[in-house]
């Protein structure tokens, strides 16, 4: 039984879990139908597959699937008030804003820095040590990886000098919460501030009013020569960053480590249960450690890529809460790099149209950005599956 | 047959078995052991823990080539505390008075979030959310304060105070909810409300947002609060930000927070949840019910901070300041710096006050420090403080019998092991 | 594993301490400790908690460093300053507590820290699989490699413990209170496998308290009292009695001496059919009845996991039932909550005073307002009456002569018998109809046991019903005046105080259980 083909009726070979999803898809469909390029210009058909998403909802819920069976409630619901809203506006708008390739390559740019941190995130919170700090470690990338390159004449080693200074202020982080065992949550505040202050301190002094100059070395766009010019894919994906490819790189490396390798089963037995680690001769606080530092640096190489690939240029946190989206990600991603990856594309994909929907309305495309953090609210809830995080996390382990 | 011979291992005099406290000590890291022993000296470790802060930052100024001295020394003159000696006179005694002025009004709002993060504290939550608790209550304030102008003042105060602690409160509530419901960690969900409420703010007031003052149409800022909901200025002129009655408020409030705490049921229940809720549950108390309480509490308390400052010197709000003001965290080191205690957050608040105040633009003597490098350096004070205090938090976890904060989305499955297994026992 | 001279024969142990002190600031935990166990010898260290075995053995596996002694494996003196190091000389730990990650299967639990892996760092899963097969086909220690940990019972999770330590090629197996979390039917599982380790040649140092258990399994007996060692005696000549002794010190009376109830008064608790659930939604109480009159203790006896947690939490209002009546005199309070309960009065000596019966950093007063601080005597309107509340303590406190600290004390600051008369102090206080004491001397020692149990029967001749839950026999024999066995969330059986612990044990174990209901994975 493949999960991809699509039943159209529930029967005994169908379990209720697929006829949810079912329903996540036709509620799926009866949008996008209406928007470019298949541009239905009226919401009937729209109406009736939203009716379908709801159906295969309330069967869901009936066969005792909630969680997915009020998904698709919602969905259809929001499914067919978006048909009709796409169906009133203009073929113009529709055109300027949903431009697919173009959103896919915002969601990759916007995808990026939050993909690194959060896999920094999972990192981190898989060894057992929580870590609010993500945003001031991707600070720290943030000015460290622009100053190293402005410095050192070349992005490498602007990227080197962003882990570095991350890894740094993780192993501040690593030394509170796991030698001193201070309230991680609390060390991760104090993080926070730290590097607001470190970051803006070391700014002011060093570039002053005018700022970080402009012809600074910046990580290169990779142009695919095959499909660069390839129609969709030439614009979506045929010139994206190096950066962006080597976080992709880094989701398939990361699960592997994780799941697959003695040390991911470590690392994660340390997060789960450190006294059964430690009893079995592993040393519990190295790992931890390392994953913590190990984090700051992925998440500063995250605050890398907004000033050293991005933007060419740094102020003053500069960050602006990313670092609590990937941590989002990292929860909304029940602390899997795949699932996390899937978390910070759908994070990307709101940024990106919150900044193309002002074509509708400059002031609704705002509430876009509270889209992560409204869902990762929702996901916490339950109502998308129950996260688990690591048993240990939070907890510092004392060493008898 | 079995013995009877008891399964776990207290013994009643003069036993063998260490005592939990000593065997708490012998498990303790000695830098821990410090901070320990610390605590039972009471103030000696918030002290402490200052002082390193500051020396810290000190030695980041000696190395970028400024004199820490010198620095400190202008900061402490623009926080206008030398006005409360009393060999300071003239037109330095004047200005001082300002700039005590301005150090109390950042004090106000401090004391307010701080006791939003410290009444959790006591009823073992911890509410990162103080930031969007705020951020709501200023909305409201900000709103009804402008609107409404027929009213009479005092009535237009008090109704403009309330809605902002409701506002607050209702944002705290959803964590509380959502504790309560779904047993979500409230860090988590406070921290996600934190953002919400900022970007809800921001679309308000941006330019074209809902709220935004038509009369700037090129300013992304609220409009004006009018001068019936204004709070009266009572020391210093007004023109000059003088200080408003909003201190008493945030007085206020510690009074009514120490009396909740110590003196009524709710706050007996509130400490018993905080510390072990199975044993309040034992009690009769309804746990869940205690969380969205308590949530709702703390949101009133950011709600009335926000007010306290759009009544009282702010008068507008600029999407700007949604976005880069972090007094919700602040209001974590208060709380903490404060131990949590009623005296101790005006102390710590008084603290941060003064620094935020002893390094702005307006009062810091740019010929000494640039004011520009000394916001970021509050930050770092900051950040070193909140690390410091952070440790010391272990002490509270040692009396909660091991549980550590974690941030579990999951309640535990049937009974735990009998000996806390994490725990410094 | 190597082959092994026979017990008793000489040659160097398998592993010998000796002279072992160990030093918490002032408390001295071990005093001068020898102990030594052969190859093919299991050797039973027996005492109290407390009396530092556990301390003794997290000294052998390198978690404690002695304060001094020494240790020597096979005749060859070792430093062990690590669990790896102790792993390495070829000592396993079976933990009281299980050091599972719960989350993980047997087999990834098995081979942590010692992963059989493929080129390039990965993990050989297959190999893992095929290694535990081996081990447990091995010793006859059924477990599935693929299951997860928290998906199999207990009995499954310590022979994971075990299997681990073999894994490791552990010569020398510490069993640390083994049988402390298991079914009558799984100890006897247990007992045939610690006789095909021995056999094997295996070293095994054998922690309990349990007299009949050492007596059953060990060759050698070391008891230890108050941190030192009293002595070592061969199994032949050994009898519970002997034993006892050794281990309190003194003559202690099996049989607690108690003059028969008096009379019979009305019927103070009644539960009728009750059904309840457990965390996981599984019947847990499974139509259930009793009744507990006035002037009597029925003790509720059964093997921990049977409902009992789930029956007591019903009766007290901390779990809501599904179906059933539970009343008190009149009243009925099935599902209306601790309040309704407390005021229906129903009193609950809670099983885990620290995590439920007391706030640990509350004050004594506070602490003892705990159940009661509702009530007019100690708040009106909203506010605490902080003298009434000093008051009672101080009284209290007198009356049951708990030591250790005044109304102003910290209630994490007293030992754990006067914990516990703190608790049995509020609960008897409050004057209630029905006395709930759900494993009221569990984790206490001698003195604060009689303490105990001397009011329990003080409690019942003044009028009150008492329910006593207990999983010990002694405890039940000797307070009860019925006896009701709870299995399955059933009452399996009703029975005088005069059983015999034969007869209590089959129906305790569901009469004749199938030998394959305890075998999981």
């Amino acid at each position: 039984m493949s999960a991809g083909t699509i039943a159209a009726a529930p029967s005994r070979a169908v379990s209720a879990k697929h006829v949810g999803i079912a329903g996540v898809a036709l509620a799926a469909i009866a949008w996008f139908i209406t928007l470019p390029p298949f541009l239905v210009r009226t919401p009937v058909p729209s109406v009736i597959l939203g009716l379908a998403a709801m159906l295969a909802g309330a069967l869901a819920l009936q066969a005792g699937e909630t969680r997915l069976g009020w998904v698709d409630l919602v969905l259809g619901t929001l499914a067919i008030a978006g048909a009709f809203a796409s169906s009133k506006s203009g073929v113009g708008h529709l055109k300027t804003v949903f431009v697919w390739s173009a959103l896919v390559a915002a969601m990759l740019r916007y995808a990026t820095p939050l993909l690194f941190a959060a896999l920094g995130g999972i990192i981190c919170e898989r060894s057992g040590v929580i870590n609010i700090g993500l945003e001031g470690m991707m600070l720290m990338g943030c000015y460290f990886g622009i100053f190293g390159a402005d410095v050192l004449g070349s992005w490498v080693l602007g990227l080197v000098v962003a882990a570095v200074a991350g890894g740094l202020l993780a192993l501040v982080h690593a030394v509170f919460s796991i030698h001193l065992r201070a309230n991680q949550v609390v060390s991760g505040t104090g993080i926070n501030f730290l590097a607001l202050g470190i970051t803006g301190y070391f700014f002011t002094a060093h570039y002053g009013p005018n700022g970080t100059p402009t012809k600074i070395s910046t990580v290169p766009n990779v142009k695919l020569p095959l499909i660069q010019h390839v129609g969709f894919f030439g614009q979506a994906i045929g010139d994206a960053n190096l950066m962006t490819w080597l976080g992709l790189a880094l989701v398939p490396a990361l699960a592997l480590f994780l799941f697959r390798t003695r040390w991911g089963l470590r690392l994660r037995a340390v997060g789960e249960k450190p006294r059964a680690a430690d009893t079995v001769g592993l040393p519990v606080l190295r790992i931890r450690y390392l994953a913590v530092i190990a984090s700051g640096m992925f998440a500063a190489l995250g605050g890398a890529y907004l000033s050293v690939a991005f933007v060419g240029s740094f102020t003053p946190n500069m960050t602006e809460g990313k670092g609590f989206i990937a941590l989002a990600a990292v929860i909304f991603g029940r602390w899997r790099p795949g699932l996390a990856l899937v978390a910070t594309l759908l994070f990307g994909f709101s940024e990106a149209m919150a900044d193309r929907l002002p074509t509708f309305s400059g002031t609704l495309a705002t509430l876009f950005q509270a889209l992560p953090y409204v869902l990762t609210l929702v996901a916490v809830a339950g109502l998308i599956g129950a996260s688990r995080p690591p048993a240990a996390s939070g907890i510092p382990y004392v060493k008898e | 047959m079995s013995s009877g011979i008891p399964d776990r291992d207290i013994i009643e005099e003069g036993g063998a078995e260490p005592g939990e406290e000593e065997a708490l000590e012998a498990s303790l890291t000695s830098p821990a052991r410090l901070t320990a022993y610390l605590r039972r000296g009471g103030v000696t470790v918030p002290i402490l823990t200052t002082l390193i802060a500051f020396l810290v930052a000190g030695i980041v100024v000696l190395l970028t080539g400024h004199d820490p001295l010198s620095t400190y020394s202008a900061i402490f003159k623009g926080t206008g505390l030398n006005w409360l000696f009393p060999w300071v006179s003239g037109a330095e005694r004047t200005t001082a008075a300002l700039e005590l002025q301005q150090t109390l009004i950042q004090t106000t709002a401090l004391i307010l979030v701080g006791l939003a993060v410290a009444f959790a504290f006591r009823a073992g939550l911890f509410n990162i959310g103080g930031q969007g608790q705020y951020t709501m209550g200023a909305i409201v304030a900000v709103w009804v304060g402008s609107s409404l102008s027929g009213l009479p003042a005092f009535i237009h105060i008090v109704l403009a105070i309330a809605l902002a602690a409701l506002a607050g409160a209702a944002w705290a509530g959803i964590a509380g909810i959502l504790k309560a419901v779904a047993g979500v960690h409230e860090v988590i969900s406070t921290i996600m409300l934190n953002w919400v409420a900022i970007w809800l703010g921001v679309y308000l007031f941006q330019l074209g947002g809902p709220l935004q003052d038509p009369s700037q149409s090129s300013v992304p800022v609220s409009k004006t609060v009018a001068a019936s909901a204004k709070l009266p200025v009572f020391w210093g002129p007004a023109a000059l930000q003088g200080l408003d009655i909003g201190i008493f408020i945030a007085l206020a409030c510690v009074v009514v927070f120490a009396i909740i705490i110590n003196r009524t049921r709710l706050g007996y229940e509130i400490r018993a949840v905080g510390f072990n809720p199975d044993a309040a549950s034992y009690a009769g108390m309804n746990v869940r019910r205690n969380y969205v309480r308590v949530m709702l509490i703390c949101g009133a308390f950011a709600g009335v901070a926000a007010a306290m400052d759009i009544l009282g010197w702010k008068f507008s709000l600029f999407t700007n300041d949604i976005q880069l003001s972090q007094i919700g965290f602040l209001g974590i080191a208060v709380a903490l710096l404060g131990r949590n205690t009623a005296g101790g957050v005006v102390a710590a608040a008084l603290l941060f006050g003064a620094l935020l105040t002893g390094t702005s633009q307006r009062n810091l003597d740019p010929t000494v420090f640039d004011p520009n490098l000394a916001q970021y350096l509050t930050f770092m004070i900051q950040g070193l403080v909140v690390l410091l205090v952070s440790t010391d938090v272990i002490a509270l976890r040692v009396l909660r019998g091991g549980r550590g904060i974690a941030v579990g989305l999951r309640r535990p499955r049937g009974p735990k092991p009998t000996s806390t297994e994490e725990s410094a026992t | 594993m190597t082959s092994s001279p026979v017990p008793g024969s000489s040659g160097a142990p398998a592993l010998e301490l000796k002279g072992i002190t160990k030093r918490f600031g002032s408390v001295v935990a071990n005093d001068r400790v020898d102990f030594d166990v052969r190859a093919g010898e299991v050797h039973a260290l027996l005492g109290e908690n407390g009396a530092g075995k556990s301390t003794l053995m997290s000294v052998l596996y390198g978690l404690y460093k002695p304060t001094e002694g020494e240790i020597f494996v096979d005749g060859r003196q070792v430093e062990v300053d690590s669990p790896a190091t102790a792993i390495k000389l070829g000592i396993g730990m079976v933990h009281q507590h299980f050091m599972l990650v719960p989350v993980m299967t047997v087999a990834e639990n098995i081979v942590l820290g010692q992963e059989p892996k493929r080129a390039g760092g990965m993990l050989d899963f297959a190999g893992a699989r095929a290694r535990v097969r081996e081990l447990s086909d091995r010793y006859g220690l059924a477990v599935n490699p693929d299951a997860v940990i928290e998906d199999v019972t207990v009995g499954a999770q310590q022979r994971v413990e075990i299997l681990r330590a073999l894994y490791r090629g552990a010569r020398i197996l510490v069993l640390d209170e083994p049988s402390a979390v298991l079914t009558a039917q799984e100890v006897t599982e247990l007992m045939g496998v610690i006789q095909r380790l021995k056999e094997d040649g295996a070293a095994i140092v054998f922690i309990s308290h349990k007299l009949h258990e050492v007596l059953e399994v060990a060759d050698r007996i070391t008891v230890l009292r108050r941190g030192k060692r009293v002595d070592t005696v061969p199994r032949e000549g050994a009898t519970e009695r002997s034993l006892a002794q050794l281990v309190v010190g003194r003559d202690v009376l099996l049989a607690v001496d108690k003059p028969a109830s008096k009379k019979l008064g009305d019927t103070l608790l009644e539960v009728q059919e009750l059904h309840v659930r457990d965390d996981r939604e599984l019947p847990a109480v499974d139509g259930l009845s009793l009744s507990v009159r006035a002037g009597e203790i029925v003790a509720l006896a059964g093997v921990e996991g049977n409902g009992q947690q789930e029956l007591v939490e019903a009766i007290t209002g901390l779990r809501i039932p599904e179906s059933g009546t539970i009343t008190v005199g009149e009243r009925q309070i099935a599902g209306a909550g601790v309040r309704a309960a407390t005021e229906a009065g129903i009193a609950h000596i809670a099983e885990d005073r620290h995590r439920r019966g007391l706030v640990l950093p509350f004050t004594l007063t506070e602490n003892i307002a705990l159940r009661e601080y509702r009530r007019p005597l100690f708040s009106a309107r909203g506010w605490l009456r902080l003298r009434r509340m000093r008051d009672r303590a101080g009284r209290l406190l007198r009356e049951f002569d708990v030591r250790g600290g005044g109304p102003e004390a910290f209630a994490a600051a007293l030992s754990g018998g006067n914990q516990q008369k703190v608790c049995v102090a509020r609960e008897i206080a409050s004057d209630p109809k029905v006395l709930i004491a759900h494993q009221p001397t569990r984790g206490l020692d001698v003195g604060a046991i009689e303490f105990v149990h001397r009011r329990l029967v003080e409690e019942r001749d003044k009028g009150r019903a008492v329910l006593l839950v207990s999983l010990e026999y002694e405890e039940v024999r000797a307070l009860a005046d019925r006896i009701l066995v709870i299995y399955e969330g059933q009452i399996a059986g009703e029975f005088g105080p005069d059983v015999t612990e034969e007869t209590l044990g089959i129906a305790m174990t569901g009469g004749q259980a199938s030998p394959d209901a305890a075998v999981t994975a």
